[in-house]
Formats: structure tokens, C-alpha cells, sequence
């Protein structure tokens, strides 16, 4: 008979406490909402609904300081489903997603909706084939299953290095947009936010690694609902008399395409996907909302959806959370909830994007260019948008009303004229997504560094560098490299976002694929898989412009997608031209595929601290 | 033997299961796109159709269909861990 799993207690209070932090954010922002009415500046307003909260997420992580090992790196084991769903959630999306995917959606409509889809089908992709196994598994890193799995040192140091460069572009994306945010609405300059963001996530991540990273994430996760919800709530109540957003706004496209209409937008035609993906820099829109297939043809959106989709399933940042639930169904149905959140999220962003791009193309568009609203004012003080008449013909057209793709879900309560607290609170919420997803970011790259690769080069025996010490030096260095790289570098959210899970796909899909569904898979064919996917998509990067100029048409996305493909059959070949696999392999594989028992990591090292005895 | 062939069974069920959720979302979505100008002349909800699905439609179902197939699944391994015990 198999060993059962240790039962693990769950805290009976979460739920209360969670609700606390839920009504105590919404309190605040009634408050602030008052003290608007009373005069209160716009800069006392801006550190309150920022600052409070953060005071919050610092809190929860310090209370779940920890210096137990398994609690560093796994939590405990006893995160419940609906939790770890919300931080997988908050991860995934990140303020990359929450701000540059409305952006996105603003620019491109329909042909925008590839990327929602891809997260969550990525997601049900993860759930099925990877996250159950690894948590059977039990390893406290990806690279670290790899190992154990081909019971390989080399597998698992280069898998930790190929995993750097999709956490590390994820890692920069997120600081900069919690960065922006945090120096357009506290009056700090952008290199002190990067800074302070910084310290924040090296923080949290240090006084209690995944627990502390869990918890606090969750309470950011619960702020960035609110800081969405709430505005756009607002919004569809006064467009359409319902509070059902996701569901009403179709009602405004009758009004959305007259209003393109006039305002000079008529269909277009696709262009290459990279050419075709808005840029942060302030741009006119140029394609009808509901047009398919207008920017990105259906072939683009088609690859976009099954790079995204597969690099998603694969992510190392997302597969790291894999340990961290009770049981093997546990991990399972937390990948369910996460696609759920997600899912809110996905069909919540078109909303944002049409209701804003009716405002602004109803009010500006259709005004003389001397009489523009008020709240363009607001938007301008923000650098989020540029209304020019730059033929002087007196009106405003769309080639002449230039929009910053991130800052899109910020426009949506100046527009409808909410009161500013809605403002802050948009950003306040997207801020604490991107402090969710950039401390697990960093925590993934540095967890992964100090565990997988330094210690087991360094000291393999474990017995000089203590292992939480060394985690804890890695993370704050890390954190200062990332800081200090987006302190003379720019970076853009979306384009990072496409390319670290182009990275993902083509790197880590493939060998995950074979390590967990095909018993032959040897190490050898596992370090081919790695190093094919990774050397096209690096490849690609390095000659795909001067490539593409000839074919016209090799993207990030379609290298990924190339080196998927190459990276299983090199996987396959290597698997069946090399040596037998071990049968300490066979075994591995034969118990990391039985759904029952004690995770395989936790049953050796009750065996190992047994024999120390 | 009958243990190896309650392992067999429990994989190729798992297998299967996996094999028809990846292709009934990843196909229902190629489906969509396929056919986006046919659908968008019906119209739900007063959104185009082909756009409400591939913006809510199949959200909705890949949602449904990771909640079922994680239930599905614990089904899968109940059976398998039942016949171990025995």
C-alpha cells in the first residue's frame, strides 16, 4: 500500500481575514471618496489609496516570515485552491496585462483578443498535462523536477539559466509599470520608484519566500479586482443601467462604430504581427474596433493564440506556485480557479477598451477643436494622451487624437468623469498586480539561481552555504540588477510579455511535455529539447529582423512555435539515440505518474533526515 | 499483472481525458477564428457573434471545461487508487 500524504492544517480564517482586507480597501476608498467632496488635494488622495494599501501587503508578508525551508519554498504545502488560483491569476496577468492588454484591445479590438483566449486556454493546457505531476513531484523549482527527474545535475543548472531570460523580461515589465504608476500619482521621480519598488518585492520575497509572496499576493490580487471592478461597474451602470459590464457593453457598438465612423477610421488592412502590436508610445487609432482581423491577420492570431497558449502552460514563474497546495486534486482545481479569475479579467478588458474608445471618440471626435471636454485636461496633465489639430481644419480626427497604449484602463474614469479617487484606485490596483507578479517574478529567478544552481556547483553536499541565506543573497541581487538595468534601459510591457512566453513555449514546453508523458525520455534528449527551443527563439532574436526582411514574415511567435516543434522532435531523437534510461529514472517517472502518496521531494528527504538519525 | 494493468488503464484514461480536453478547446477556437465573418452576422447579447464568442463564448467554456476535467480526473484517479487498496 502507498504512503498516504501528511494531512496538513489549513488556517479556518483566511476567509475572514481576506474579507477583512477587502471591506477595509473599500472603506478607504468611500473615505477618500468623502474627502474629495471636502477638498482634499489630489496628491493627499493619490498617497492614502496607494500608500495604505502597501502598508497592508508589507504587513501580511511580514507576519508570514518564516525560516522553515519548506515553508520558503513551497508554503507549507497547505495553500487551499481558490488562494493559490487568485495568485496564479495575479501572476499571469500582472500590470503588464492589466494595463497593456486593455491597451492592447483599445488599439486593436477584436484582433486583440487572441491574448486573453491564449491565457486562459494556456492555463487549462498547464492544468492537464504539467501542474499535477509536478506537484507529485514535489520540487521546490522547475529546473529542480527536471533533475530529479532525469537524475541529472547538468539538466537542471541549464534548465535554471534558460529560465532566466523569460523571468527576468517578466521580472523588468512588471518594476516598471508598478515604477510608472507609483511616479505618476505619489510626485516621485521614476528612478526613486524603481528603487522603492525594488526594496519592496526584495522584501517581500526575503522574510518568508513563497509564504510570505502567497500571502501578500493574495491581498494584492483582492485590490486589483476592486481597483477593476469598481470603475468599470460605475461606468456600465451610468452607459447601460446594469452592472454587468462584461455583458452590456455590446450595446455601445452601434454609437462606438458611428462615432469611428466620423471620426475618420475605416477598415484596414492587416499588417506583420510585430508592425501590427501597439507600442507605448503615444499613437492614433487606426482600425475599427469591431473589424476582424483588421491589424492581425487570422493566420497571426492563430500563431499569436498558440505561442501565447503553450508559452503560458509552460511558464516557469506560474509552474513554480505547482507545490503548493495540499494534494495532487488540490493543485488541480487551484489551475481551475486561476483560469476563472483570469477569465473575469479577459472578458472584463474589451469592455474597458470599448467603453473608453466611445468616450473619447464621441466627446473629442465629434467637438470642435476649440471647445474640447474638460477631462482631456486630466488626461494631459498625465502625458496619456495628445489632441492635436494638426491640419487645422477645426475638428479633431482619429489620426489626430494620439493615445498611450498603457495608460487606456487610466482613462476610463477621467473620461466618464468619475471622481479622481476612481482614478488612483485604478491604479492603485494595477500597481498591486504588478508588486504580485514582479515579487514572483524575482522570487522564480532567485529561488531557482540560489537552489539549482549555485548551491548544487558550490557546495552540492549542502553542507557550507546554508540554503535560506543563499536564497536571500541571490534575491536582493537579483532585484538590484533589475533595477538597476530599467534605471538606463526602457522596456515594453506588452512586446517583454510576447517574448518572455515565446521563451517559455519554445524552451520549456517541449521537455516538460516528454519528461512527464513519455517514460523513454532521457537526459540527453531533455538537454537537446531545452537547447533547440532555446536557440531558435534566441535565434531569432539576434538575426529575425534581418530574416524577416527577407521572407517577410519570421516573428517572435512563430520562432516559438518552430522551436516547439524542433525541441520535441530533438527530444525524441536524443531520447532513442542515447543510453536506456536508469532505472532510478523508470522509477521516478512510474511514481510521479500514480496521483496518490506523499510528494516524491518530501518522501526522500523524510528517508534522508531517517538515515541522518 | 492485475496491478500493472490498473496502472494502464488509469493512464490511458488520463491520457485520454487530456488528449480531448486539449482538442475540444484548442479546436472549438480554431473553429471560431475559421469562422468569424459567417458568425458575425448573427448577433448575442447585441455583440456580433463570432466576437462575443472569441471575447466571452469560449472563455466560459475552456472555464467550464478545466473545472469538469479536474473533476473528471479526480474520478479517473479514485478509481485507480480504489483498486490499489484492494
Amino acid at each position: 500500500m502507498r504512503p498516504r500524504p501528511r494531512l496538513r492544517q489549513v488556517n479556518p480564517h483566511l476567509g475572514a481575514y481576506y474579507g477583512i482586507v477587502a471591506s477595509a480597501v473599500i472603506s478607504l476608498l468611500i473615505c477618500l471618496a468623502m474627502f474629495e467632496q471636502f477638498g482634499w488635494s489630489r496628491g493627499v488622495l493619490a498617497e492614502a489609496l496607494i500608500l495604505v494599501p502597501l502598508g497592508l501587503y508589507l504587513t501580511i508578508a511580514l507576519g508570514a516570515r518564516t525560516l522553515n525551508v519548506e515553508d520558503f519554498f513551497a508554503s507549507g504545502r497547505r495553500v487551499p485552491p481558490v488562494y493559490n488560483g487568485a495568485v496564479l491569476a495575479a501572476v499571469l496577468i500582472g500590470g503588464a496585462g492589466f494595463f497593456g492588454y486593455t491597451g492592447t484591445l483599445f488599439f486593436l479590438g477584436f484582433d486583440g483578443l487572441a491574448i486573453g483566449l491564449a491565457w486562459t486556454t494556456g492555463l487549462l493546457l498547464a492544468g492537464l498535462l504539467f501542474v499535477p505531476y509536478l506537484r507529485k513531484a514535489g520540487a521546490y523549482t522547475l529546473p529542480a523536477f527536471l533533475g530529479q527527474r532525469f537524475r541529472s545535475r547538468s539538466v537542471r543548472v541549464v534548465a535554471s539559466l534558460l529560465q532566466l531570460p523569460p523571468a527576468a523580461l517578466l521580472l523588468a515589465a512588471e518594476i516598471k509599470i508598478a515604477a510608472l504608476m507609483a511616479a505618476l500619482f505619489l510626485t516621485i521621480s521614476y528612478q526613486l520608484a524603481i528603487a522603492a519598488v525594488a526594496i519592496i518585492i526584495t522584501f517581500v520575497a526575503i522574510v518568508g519566500g513563497m509564504r510570505s509572496l502567497t500571502w501578500s499576493a493574495t491581498a494584492q490580487f483582492i485590490v486589483g479586482a476592486i481597483g477593476l471592478a469598481i470603475p468599470l461597474i460605475i461606468v456600465s451602470v451610468l452607459m447601460t443601467n446594469l452592472p454587468t459590464p462584461q455583458l452590456t457593453y455590446g450595446e455601445m457598438f452601434a454609437p462606438l462604430t458611428r462615432s469611428e465612423t466620423i471620426a475618420g477610421i475605416s477598415p484596414s488592412a492587416p499588417q506583420q504581427l510585430t508592425a501590427a502590436l501597439p507600442a507605448e508610445q503615444l499613437k492614433p487609432s487606426t482600425k475599427p474596433f469591431l473589424q476582424p482581423f483588421g491589424a492581425v491577420s487570422r493566420l497571426d492570431f492563430v500563431t499569436l493564440f498558440l505561442c501565447l497558449t503553450l508559452g503560458t502552460a509552460a511558464l516557469p514563474s506560474l509552474l513554480v506556485r505547482s507545490g503548493v497546495t495540499g494534494s495532487v486534486a488540490d493543485q488541480r482545481r487551484s489551475v481551475a480557479w486561476a483560469a476563472l479569475f483570469v477569465a473575469l479579467f479577459a472578458a472584463s478588458a474589451p469592455a474597458i477598451a470599448a467603453f473608453v474608445r466611445l468616450f473619447m471618440f464621441q466627446d473629442i471626435a465629434q467637438a470642435p477643436a476649440s471647445a474640447l471636454p474638460s477631462w482631456l485636461n486630466d488626461l494631459n496633465l498625465y502625458r496619456l494622451i495628445l489632441v492635436q489639430d494638426a491640419n487645422g481644419d477645426g475638428t479633431i480626427q482619429a489620426s489626430e487624437l494620439l493615445v498611450a497604449r498603457d495608460g487606456v484602463a487610466l482613462a476610463l474614469p477621467m473620461a466618464a468623469r468619475l471622481p479622481f479617487v476612481c482614478t488612483v484606485l485604478v491604479a492603485a490596483g494595477g500597481m498591486a498586480i504588478a508588486l504580485a507578479a514582479a515579487a514572483s517574478h524575482l522570487f522564480t529567478i532567485a529561488g531557482s539561481v540560489a537552489d539549482d544552481v549555485v548551491i548544487r556547483l558550490a557546495d552540492p553536499q549542502g553542507e557550507v552555504l546554508p540554503r535560506l541565506m543563499t536564497a536571500w543573497v541571490v534575491i536582493a541581487a537579483t532585484a538590484l540588477g533589475a533595477a538597476v538595468f530599467l534605471a538606463f534601459a526602457n522596456i515594453d510591457l506588452m512586446h517583454a510579455g510576447i517574448m518572455a512566453l515565446s521563451f517559455a513555449a519554445a524552451t520549456f514546453f517541449p521537455v516538460l511535455l516528454l519528461a512527464i508523458w513519455w517514460r523513454r525520455c532521457t537526459w540527453l534528449g531533455a538537454l537537446l529539447a531545452l537547447g533547440l527551443g532555446f536557440g531558435v527563439a534566441i535565434l531569432e532574436i539576434a538575426f529575425g529582423a534581418r530574416v524577416g526582411s527577407s521572407y517577410g514574415h519570421l516573428t517572435t511567435v512563430i520562432a516559438a512555435l518552430i522551436g516547439v516543434t524542433l525541441g520535441l522532435i530533438g527530444g525524441l531523437i536524443g531520447s532513442l539515440l542515447g543510453p536506456q534510461p536508469s532505472a532510478a529514472e523508470a522509477n521516478y517517472f512510474e511514481e510521479l505518474r500514480d496521483p496518490g502518496g506523499e510528494a516524491l521531494y518530501d518522501r526522500a528527504r523524510q528517508r534522508s533526515t531517517a538515515a541522518a538519525q | 499483472m492485475s496491478e500493472q494493468r490498473g496502472r494502464d488503464r488509469h493512464r490511458r484514461r488520463t491520457a485520454l481525458l487530456a488528449a480531448f480536453s486539449v482538442l475540444v478547446a484548442v479546436g472549438a477556437v480554431a473553429a471560431v477564428v475559421a469562422t468569424t465573418d459567417m458568425l458575425d452576422a448573427y448577433g448575442f447579447l447585441r455583440f456580433p457573434l463570432g466576437f462575443y464568442l472569441l471575447a466571452q463564448g469560449l472563455l466560459i467554456g475552456i472555464v467550464a471545461m478545466c473545472f469538469w476535467s479536474a473533476r473528471a480526473q479526480e474520478r479517473i484517479d479514485r478509481a485507480f487508487s480504489e483498486s490499489e487498496e484492494f
